[in-house]
């Protein structure tokens, strides 16, 4: 009865992250690329049966599901070394090939069409699981499948799968360079509705920071999305290694994600990591004991979320919670002397309006990779500073849609015909609540927000979108 | 073998060389020698002597220094060309060595230069140079007209030596004033003091004389009083008698000890003692003989004329009798102090005796110690190597009972402090105890045989060692070496099988991971499938249900990729149930240790354990109804889109019962998370770390036993189990209660809240059926129920009736929360526990509660 959890992964990015999860999946438990166990992955210990199952010839198959709609990506794993590691039933990819054209309503809209197969697809993995957890959906928000198809799914898995959890890792858009889809502000703007209403928890993986850290902490002038995606693994895998190697603890998701999203509304998370390396770089070996790591976790540099703060608001920032999974040999009583010294020295500024803590779990680290650090640590954390990065997103969005600017492409589609652009506005005012919410809990006052203001806190309210609900299954 | 030869062939020799000098002497003589005569005898007896007296020259053992000072003497004295042909000789006599050269050749020398001297000395020194003390039978020897050469030439030269010396000069003055005081005596004198003597040598016997009587009023001999003698004489015997009580003191034991021998308790230290007493006390037979034969020998005088007494006057028994005196009186004094004693007591009690200065004391006591000694010495070998308690007579310092498997190492075995010898240390008997202790544990629990070649292997070692210094009383550093080789052997070899063979550390572990659920993959399970039955009332639970869902649970878990030893160990135990009950209040999980682990495991143990799962269990029960609450309240169960149509009161209403139900729940699931990360970090882990270091360093089971004793004490008090906790843990246990009533409270909240929901929808759907519905509703056949047909103002009306009430149970709830767990917290800085002081840093990082009490 293991709680399983199935990986949906969507369109090009999402795929491409997804595969880099499962490479390193695959290492940690010691199953080859052909999906059989390694004969030396013999200690035990981890639970392969969360994210995989076992064929009738005992090939380890990853509960995931490739999804896009263009097949470039998804020929390339087909093609690649891993290609009989997937179920290939589980890859979707459409008739005509020709992908969403970086559109959200196009992804959106072609996503309704092929509702069916996919939820077939869907209904089969759950089906084959004991006692579904829930989802993780890997997408990034700006193009046109992984947004618009990914924002399509998170609604119809949080209507069918009600009970279930809907975890996605979602990656936001580079703001450092000019990006080649100048819909994006759109696309960003109207998936990131899909997150806050539709998701349990949002892991957000900034590609603006993850280049930052690429370039200022390990040194790659010109990170490749290879490079930043093995990032992005590494947190992946570091975040899901409690319920791969049983503890005391945060043995299952909604276990671990419990603690780390106390306000509903407030589920973005924010990730860091330490110490940082790439594939065949081990030049960064520093000493790493449990204090080092809880230290640097806390820094900014190593957070994987660019702070758009500015200094003022950025010392208002607090954190709602954190949870470290500090992975490696550590010696319990070095715990709590950390956190002691992260008390006195003030390194952590928490959220008024209740009691929070650093949160600490041990894990095991997996015994058939090698790395030259004893204790590595990955931080989970909801912070009130990434409010600023939605700001950016919705400024970015304000600036385009007073220009009118590139609205046709979406009035092609069903949920923008008749020039029916509510959903931007309805799509803005949500995003805008969030926003506040967040900066509502930076005062200690939280707790009556938004009681003497109903229009903060109803969102959508206004619109005539009593009936856009789909959560109308109890 | 040699040795045995050597004394039969001395005596022989002897015989053979005093047979040859008498007959030397005799030439002028007719007879030829007889052996069986007196004068034979006599010159036996005194060779004898001669030969058994320990008397050492004072010179320096130095062959060399010897010859040179004979060189020397003959170079003074002008015989410059002797010295020359001594030197010569000397050297050729030096030179010789190997077999059949003379292996004492200072000795030689020193005799040959000792007779050159008497001959030319004989005038004017005294032969007793040689051999001082022994001139009392060369004087009477000398008396003999014929004897050996060198006294027949003191003889006839005229001298003779002796204590009295007697000038031969009849003119001296002191002589005839002597002689006179003789006579002077002896007419006072009713009892001719040879009588006296001879009733003083029978009263040392244990036996009556004619005047030395044994009285039992005085309790002793005494010189009867009709006797007349010198008041000094009186006194003299009765000191001398003194001897003859203590004897039979001495006697009177050994012989009642004899009789006992068999039937009762004397025990084999006591025969061990009473041998030992009797060998001493053949030396003291051996010596009255001698002196009984003495008695009736005059002293030689030289001038016939002077009448001599006998030769053993009172005053030379006293001297005689000194030695055997002193010897007889700590032998008496022995006898008394161990009368009720045995076994070790006695050898203790004994032992008391031997710290003494005089090395004649110290030389007589170790010797009997070392006889007395020897059964117990026997003993403690035969435990400590075969952990054989051999011990009919109940002597030893260790004694075993029988008791159960279980507690054999606990209390099998215990020493018996009052047999426990002073001269064994406590520490060394304790490890003595343990290592028999290990042995009988070894095949009794562990029915292992290993440990008997661990056993031959000390055996094969310390006999080495044995035969150099001895196993023996006054040996105590053999006998601790011995007992520490044995120990140290025996208690890694037990732990050696407690760790390889019986898995002591793996059995620990699984403790760890199912009694104090550190396998959380496999708690989790157990509190799903386990968790609805556990609700039923305590009576109707069936326990073979609930270990098929154990099983389960297993299977369903990694505990299913652990070793099957351990899974069979895993049990369902229901505790004993009282009506009301829930299957909560008696679910718990045991481990079945089994023989030899239920040493440690014991079942006070288990209780204890027990006690910390049942707490765990309760803390998992609150923490999985927590996560449980999340669920239904988790970020996308409610969009707020569908209350739009409620009135603004309402919805505010809605808003903020919620966030209350919200805020509460941040409160509460802090609590509960930091107390298990609490639990986990600072109990569990830390306690399990020293545990484990603890483990390494042990060097015996006693050492095992007390490392876990220690892990298993800090869990129960860090985790409030404790007895200074109790009140703490009382608190926590009503805010545990609380919990599960906001579970439900909770879980009604939010199905009234979709129920609302569906039914806003449906009515907003019904209302505006024709308006344009982007959203197909999934399933709009839900039954209409009659929220619908009241209307949007009734709808309205419940709602806010529905929200009014739980909001007030929330807060109600909400309030007791408050006040339990400030109370709680309250009390953490103030508690004894260091530790709790972590909970409650841990509870208050942010110092939220600081700041909201005032103080």
């Amino acid at each position: 009865m293991p709680r399983e959890i199935i990986t949906l992964q969507v369109g090009q990015c999402g795929n491409q992250i997804g595969m880099e999860f499962w490479k390193q999946l695959c290492l940690e438990h010691g199953i080859s690329k052909e999906g059989i166990l390694e004969d030396f992955a013999t200690q035990g210990g981890d639970r392969k049966d969360v994210f995989f199952y076992q064929a009738d010839d005992q090939h380890y198959i990853p509960r995931a599901l490739l999804i896009d709609l263009e097949p470039r990506v998804i020929n390339g794993i087909q093609n690649g070394e891993y290609r009989n590691l997937y179920n290939h039933e589980n890859v979707f990819l459409s008739d005509h090939g020709g992908g969403a054209g970086n559109n959200w309503a196009s992804g959106y809209h072609q996503g309704k069409n092929v509702e069916e197969d996919i939820m077939d697809m869907i209904d089969r993995e759950a089906d084959g699981s004991d006692s579904l957890e829930g989802f993780v959906l890997c997408h990034s928000i700006a193009g046109g499948t992984g947004s618009g198809m990914g924002s399509y799914l998170l609604e119809t898995l949080n209507d069918r799968y009600s009970k279930k959890l809907v975890q996605t890792y979602s990656v936001f858009p580079n703001q450092m360079e000019t990006s080649d889809v100048v819909v994006q502000p759109y696309n960003s703007l109207l998936t990131l509705k899909r997150l806050t209403l539709n998701a349990d928890c949002v892991v957000v993986l900034d590609n603006t920071a993850l280049n930052r850290i690429a370039v200022e902490r390990l040194h790659l002038s010109n990170p490749t999305f290879a490079q930043t995606n093995s990032l992005v693994s590494t947190v992946m895998s570091a975040s899901t290694t409690t319920l791969r190697y049983p503890g005391y603890m945060n043995n299952d998701l909604v276990g671990l994600l419990a603690s780390l999203i106390p306000t509903p509304r407030c589920h973005f998370l924010m990730t860091g990591y330490t110490p940082l390396t790439v594939e065949r770089q081990a030049n960064l070996i520093r000493k790493t004991t449990v204090l080092d790591v809880m230290r640097r976790l806390l820094q900014a540099k190593n957070v994987m979320v660019s702070s758009y703060a500015r200094t003022k608001d950025a010392s208002q920032a607090k954190y709602i919670s954190i949870l470290n999974i500090i992975q490696g040999e550590v010696d319990p009583t070095q715990v709590h002397e950390s956190l002691q010294r992260i008390r006195e020295r003030k390194l952590v500024n928490f959220i008024d309006w209740g009691p929070a803590s650093i949160q600490v779990a041990l894990s095991r680290k997996s015994p058939y990779v090698q790395t030259a650090h004893r204790v590595s640590g990955l931080m989970l954390a909801s912070h009130t500073s990434i409010r600023h990065l939605f700001s950016r997103c919705l400024s970015q969005y304000e600036k385009l849609r007073k220009k009118q600017a590139f609205l046709d492409n979406y009035r092609k589609f069903p949920m923008f015909a008749d020039n029916d652009l509510s959903e931007f506005d309805e799509s803005r005012d949500i995003i805008e609540s969030l926003v506040d919410e967040y900066k509502a809990c930076e005062s200690p006052d939280y707790i009556k927000w938004g009681m003497e203001d109903p229009n903060n806190m109803m969102t959508g309210e206004g619109s005539d979108s009593g009936s856009l609900d789909p959560k109308s299954v109890v | 073998m040699d040795d045995e030869e050597d004394h039969q062939k001395l005596p022989d020799l002897v015989k053979e060389l005093i047979l040859r000098l008498i007959s030397q002497n005799n030439n002028n003589t007719i007879d030829s020698p007889n052996p069986n005569s007196s004068h034979f005898q006599s010159s036996l007896r005194y060779a004898h002597r001669i030969l058994s007296s320990r008397l050492n020259p004072s010179v320096a053992p130095d062959a060399a220094a010897i010859a040179d000072s004979v060189k020397r003497r003959l170079a003074t004295q002008g015989r410059s060309s002797d010295a020359l042909s001594f030197a010569d000789l000397y050297t050729k006599f030096a030179s010789k060595t190997g077999v059949g050269s003379v292996n004492n050749k200072w000795a030689v020398v020193y005799l040959l230069k000792i007779i050159s001297e008497d001959r030319k000395n004989s005038k004017n020194v005294d032969t007793s140079v040689l051999l001082p003390n022994l001139s009392i039978s060369d004087a009477q020897l000398g008396k003999g007209s014929s004897s050996g050469s060198r006294v027949s030439r003191g003889a006839d030269k005229g001298w003779s030596n002796g204590i009295l010396l007697v000038a031969k000069d009849s003119e001296n003055r002191r002589e005839i004033a002597f002689r006179e005081f003789v006579n002077l005596v002896k007419e006072e004198n009713e009892v001719s003091e040879e009588v006296l003597v001879r009733d003083v040598i029978y009263a040392c016997q244990g036996v009556d004389g004619s005047y030395v009587k044994f009285e039992n009023d005085n309790v002793g001999y005494v010189l009867s009083e009709f006797v007349k003698v010198p008041r000094g004489t009186r006194t003299m015997v009765q000191k001398l008698c003194e001897l003859g009580w203590l004897f039979k003191k001495v006697t009177g034991f050994i012989s009642r000890s004899m009789d006992r021998f068999v039937a009762e308790d004397v025990g084999t230290v006591g025969q061990a003692f009473c041998s030992a007493l009797q060998d001493e006390l053949t030396e003291y037979y051996k010596l009255l003989a001698v002196l009984e034969a003495l008695s009736s020998n005059p002293i030689p005088l030289v001038s016939e004329s002077a009448s001599s007494g006998n030769y053993l006057s009172l005053r030379r028994l006293a001297v005689w009798l000194a030695e055997p005196m002193v010897k007889m009186r700590l032998m008496a004094d022995l006898v008394e102090k161990c009368r009720v004693l045995r076994g070790g007591a006695m050898a203790g009690a004994i032992h008391l005796h031997a710290q003494h200065g005089d090395p004649l004391v110290h030389e007589f006591m170790r010797r009997l110690l070392q006889r007395v000694c020897s059964p117990l010495f026997e003993m403690v070998k035969r435990w400590v190597l075969e952990g054989e308690l051999e011990d009919i007579f109940a002597e030893f310092f260790i004694v075993g009972q029988p008791v159960k498997v279980e507690s054999l190492w606990r209390e099998g075995y215990r020493l018996h402090d009052a047999m426990l010898p002073s001269f064994i240390s406590p520490s060394l008997a304790q490890r003595i105890l343990r290592t028999g202790k290990s042995i009988n544990f070894l095949r009794v629990c562990c029915e292992d045989r290993g440990w008997s070649d661990a056993a031959a292997e000390i055996a094969t070692d310390i006999g080495a060692t044995a035969r150099r210094g001895g196993f023996r009383y006054g040996e105590t550093d053999t006998l601790e070496s011995l007992v520490d080789e044995a120990a140290k052997r025996i208690d890694k070899h037990l732990l050696d099988v407690i760790y390889k063979r019986y898995k002591f550390k793996e059995h620990c572990l699984a403790i760890k991971r199912y009694l104090l659920l550190g396998q959380g993959d496999f708690v989790q399970y157990l509190m799903d499938i386990v968790g609805p039955e556990l609700s039923e009332p305590a009576n109707t639970i069936s326990s073979f249900k609930l270990s098929g869902l154990l099983e389960t649970a297993i299977r369903a878990s990694n505990a299913q990729y652990d070793d099957h030893d351990i899974l069979d160990r895993l049990r369902v135990k229901m505790m004993p149930h009282e009506s009301g009950d829930r299957g909560w209040d008696v679910f718990s999980l045991e481990y079945d240790a089994r023989v030899p682990l239920d040493t440690v495991f014991t079942e006070s143990v288990m209780a204890r354990y027990l006690r910390i799962f049942n707490f765990l269990w309760k803390l998992r029960r609150v923490e999985h109804a927590l996560i449980g609450a999340w669920k239904t309240m988790k970020p996308n169960c409610i969009t707020s889109n569908s209350f739009t149509r409620l009135q603004h009161a309402v919805k505010m209403q809605l808003v903020s019962t919620l966030r209350r139900c919200q805020v509460l729940w941040v409160e509460i699931n802090h609590f509960i998370s930091n107390l298990q990360y609490y639990i986990m970090f600072e109990v569990l882990e830390v306690s399990w770390s020293n545990f484990l270091s603890e483990i390494d360093v042990a060097k015996d089971l006693d050492d095992l036993l007390a490392a876990h004793e220690k892990y298993l004490h800090s869990i129960v008090e860090k985790s409030l189990l404790g007895e200074l906790s109790q009140s703490l843990y009382k608190s926590l246990l009503v805010i545990f209660d609380l919990i599960l009533r906001f579970r439900s409270n909770a879980d009604r909240l939010y199905e009234g809240i979709h129920e609302l929901q569906t039914r806003i929808s449906e009515s907003s759907v019904s209302s505006r059926n024709q308006s344009k519905s982007r959203k197909q509703l999934v399933d709009k056949s839900v039954d209409q129920g009659s929220w619908i047909a009241d209307g949007r103002k009734a709808l309205t009306q419940r709602a806010g009736e529905f929200l009014r009430s739980m909001g007030q149970d929330l807060d109600a709830i909400a309030k007791e929360y408050s006040s339990l767990e400030d109370e709680f917290i309250s009390q953490l800085p103030v508690q004894q526990h260091v530790d709790l002081k972590f909970l409650f840093f841990r509870l208050d990082f942010n110092e939220f509660y600081r700041r909201a009490s005032p103080n």
